[in-house]
């Protein structure tokens, strides 16, 4: 006894230590071409307008498929990201996911990350799909997600407060700066940009290079297309829209709202801020906590002499399916609901963007539906001369350099020079680092 | 006649001990002895939750030497503590003392002292402190009335984390409790005694009160330094660590080198969470040998 003891003691330790990693891959449970009972996890993050859609749709398939109960995880986006990351990290994440376009990059690098969809065709009907656009989730020869939306990030104004003011939404970056002036005295800023999680100060920065200089910040492929200068007039660009009173200072934007987000912020829902640059497919959140019909789309910036291009495009999100789902055939058939029932598409609406399924899109446009923010914003996308966002753009670390470099600009603790140094020497040691 | 006895259901053979006492022995094998022998296994990788870890040695030790990020939270995080703790042990004791009178209706006071510390760093807080020091919040608009001009409390990166120490400073109802039952345990014989003697108030606290709480302060100390070295939560919900990484805290680095980054550093942020360890129990070990408290009393 007294040396089984220990012995045991010992084999649990070594049990143990061999698990600390993560979970083991396991094998993935084939379809079995059969629904049976079950229930499922669904997660996803937004604003209110999607999750009160989503729970409807969900309402929905409950009523129709009894046997196959959807419980809902949901939230809003800041620290949506960690939590699936501990989920799938845990073994515990949920059978069908939302999830965004770089997490294809950092959860799924060998496309064995997800649930290969290619062996659930039979379920999924993906012919309404583009080609082009179901490229966007394979990774590795394999289908990881599905497309829900392609969007891309838009010029939206409070009309009422441009109106009140005697100015016109701006077409040209030369207007927008022009603005800034006619504003000023009056307390009010013409658009707002943010370091926060959606980074839009060096967005539309990058917008702004690329379009001048047609070159693209980061390929698809993960290269760094900016040159060191480029970075620099990116930089110089977001402090003239500071200096020019067109967007608020980090200062003055963070004594104002703290690190409450714009839609949650005062200053715009009483319109001291008047602009917002944010996804078609999101900015449902900004147009309710207006009154109705106030919060306009504005043209995209070009240069003035008809290049409007530079703008960016993205899949606003796609579905996948956990690669550890004890339902496979289950979860493949509510994933075709969400995409292809007409019922749902009507319900869901455009609160997740423009839906690129073909059924989806042509329910909507029936019923006169494809119409609000969202349309208009992929209206002007689709004329504009866009390019597609490489996911490398918006992995969590790269977001933290350009914030980091924003900052330091906004406060005055780097010139523009030092700090485009700065950032392009990280940038482009991450994305070799995260390429291997 | 034989002598009746209580019978132990259990039996009274060699192991009934370690069977009783197996459910918290599971529990802290599975829950704490486990994952503290994890993460010290996985600070020795490269990891990112999703692939298998890497083993790469000291290197995320190594690392931590020439991470700027890490010696700016480092600095912050000590910054935070010296603030808070002092501050935080002397409201608590304030409190506990006037707290302690045996007047009508105190048994209210003690409650509604103690509700904020139940209420914690969660939203519903989070955002009556946004309205609180935003510039066009309550504090701004009362020094405005006041004649004084408005502060910049959330953009200044050097005023940012007495936003945060303020929250911490608010929640001082566990202290305050423990200050509060460790006076009620002080003998009236020894004040009464003392000012027969002719010693006023004053003295009373610092010759018989502050002794008599001696032990109980060195708990709140050791408890509250430990709190604010491991501070995640206020930071993170009320300003992300800005502005300019002035409140970014050991505890913020770990989580976003665990989670959000999410490439291949959740080894170093095991690695970050074992130097924190080690560096608390270290400040901890050092409070016991300046009080003298490392010696074994006979």
């Amino acid at each position: 006894m007294k040396k089984t003891i220990p012995g045991a003691i010992a084999c649990c330790c070594v049990l143990a230590l061999s698990a600390c990693g993560s979970r083991s891959k396991g094998s993935v449970i084939p379809p079995d071409g059969k629904l049976d009972k079950c229930q499922l996890r669904f997660s996803w993050w937004g604003g209110d307008d999607r999750h009160e859609a989503t729970l409807k749709a969900i309402d929905l398939w409950n009523t129709l498929h009894p046997d196959i109960t959807i419980v809902p995880e949901y939230g809003g986006w800041d620290g949506w990201t960690e939590k699936v990351t501990s989920q799938i990290g845990g073994g515990t994440e949920p059978d069908i996911m939302q999830i965004n376009y770089d997490w294809l990059v950092t959860m799924s690098p060998d496309g064995d990350g997800f649930y290969d969809l290619n062996q659930l065709r039979d379920r999924i009907d993906l012919t309404g799909f583009d080609k082009d656009v179901l490229s966007f989730g394979e990774v590795n020869g394999r289908l990881n997600a599905v497309t829900v939306s392609v969007t891309g990030r838009g010029l939206f104004y409070n009309s009422q407060v441009y109106r009140e003011n005697g100015a016109s939404y701006p077409a040209n970056w030369d207007e927008l700066i022009g603005l800034g002036e006619k504003f000023n005295g009056r307390g009010i800023y013409p658009l707002d940009l943010d370091i926060q999680s959606g980074g839009t100060a060096w967005y539309l920065a990058v917008v702004y290079v690329q379009q001048k200089t047609g070159r693209e910040f980061i390929t698809m492929d993960g290269d760094l297309g900016f040159t060191e200068s480029d970075i620099k007039e990116a930089l110089d660009f977001y402090k003239l829209l500071e200096d020019s009173h067109v967007i608020r200072t980090i200062r003055t934007r963070t004594d104002e709202d703290g690190n409450a987000a714009l839609y949650q912020s005062p200053e715009f829902i009483d319109g001291r801020v008047a602009g917002v640059l944010e996804w078609g497919s999101s900015v449902g959140k900004y147009e309710s906590v207006l009154s109705e019909g106030v919060l306009e789309a504005g043209p995209l910036l070009s240069d003035g002499s008809g290049n409007d291009g530079g703008w960016m495009i993205k899949p606003s999100m796609l579905y996948a399916v956990s690669r550890g789902t004890k339902h496979p055939d289950e979860a493949a058939a509510f994933l075709d609901f969400l995409l292809n029932n007409e019922e749902c598409a009507d319900i869901l609406g455009t609160t997740r963007g423009i839906p690129v399924s073909r059924i989806a899109y042509e329910t909507l446009e029936n019923s006169g539906k494809l119409s609000g923010l969202a349309q208009q914003n992929y209206d002007m996308l689709e004329k504009a001369d866009t390019v597609t966002i490489s996911p490398y753009m918006e992995l969590a670390r790269m977001k933290e350099y350009y914030n980091t470099a924003i900052e330091k600009i906004s406060y005055g603790t780097s010139d523009t020079a030092s700090a485009a140094e700065e950032l392009y020497g990280s940038v482009k040691q991450y994305l070799e680092k995260i390429k291997k | 006649m034989k002598k009746s006895s209580y019978s132990n259901p259990v039996g009274t053979g060699r192991y009934t001990g370690l069977l009783l006492i197996s459910p918290f022995i599971v529990g802290f094998l599975l829950f704490t002895a486990y994952p503290f022998v994890c993460s010290f296994v996985l600070g020795l990788t490269e990891y990112d939750n999703v692939r298998q870890p890497e083993f790469i040695g000291f290197d995320n030790y190594r690392r931590m030497m020439s991470d700027d990020t890490f010696r700016t939270s480092v600095g912050v995080t000590l910054k935070y503590a010296a603030l808070l703790v002092p501050a935080k042990l002397a409201v608590s004791l304030l409190v506990a003392l006037l707290l302690s009178a045996e007047i009508r209706g105190i048994g209210v006071f003690r409650t509604v002292f103690y509700i904020p510390s139940i209420l914690g760093a969660n939203l519903a807080v989070v955002i009556m402190w946004q309205y609180l020091f935003t510039s066009g919040g309550l504090v701004n608009q009362f020094l405005e009335l006041v004649g004084a001009s408005p502060v910049s409390w959330y953009g200044d990166p050097d005023r940012a984390i007495f936003v945060i120490v303020l929250l911490r400073l608010w929640e001082f109802g566990s202290t305050m409790v423990i200050f509060l039952t460790a006076l009620k345990a002080i003998p009236k014989e020894l004040y009464e005694a003392a000012r027969v003697d002719g010693c006023g108030r004053i003295r009373g606290f610092f010759s018989i009160t502050l002794p008599q709480l001696k032990n109980v302060i060195f708990v709140n100390l050791v408890l509250q330094t430990i709190a604010a070295l491991q501070e995640f939560n206020a930071p993170y919900m009320l300003t992300g660590g800005g502005p300019l990484k002035s409140t970014y805290t050991v505890g913020m680095l770990i989580y976003d080198e665990m989670f959000r980054y999410n490439d291949m550093n959740a080894g170093y942020a095991n690695a970050v969470s074992w130097v924190l360890f080690v560096f608390i129990a270290a400040v901890i070990g050092i409070m016991f040998a300046v009080t003298g408290r490392s010696r074994r009393e006979d």
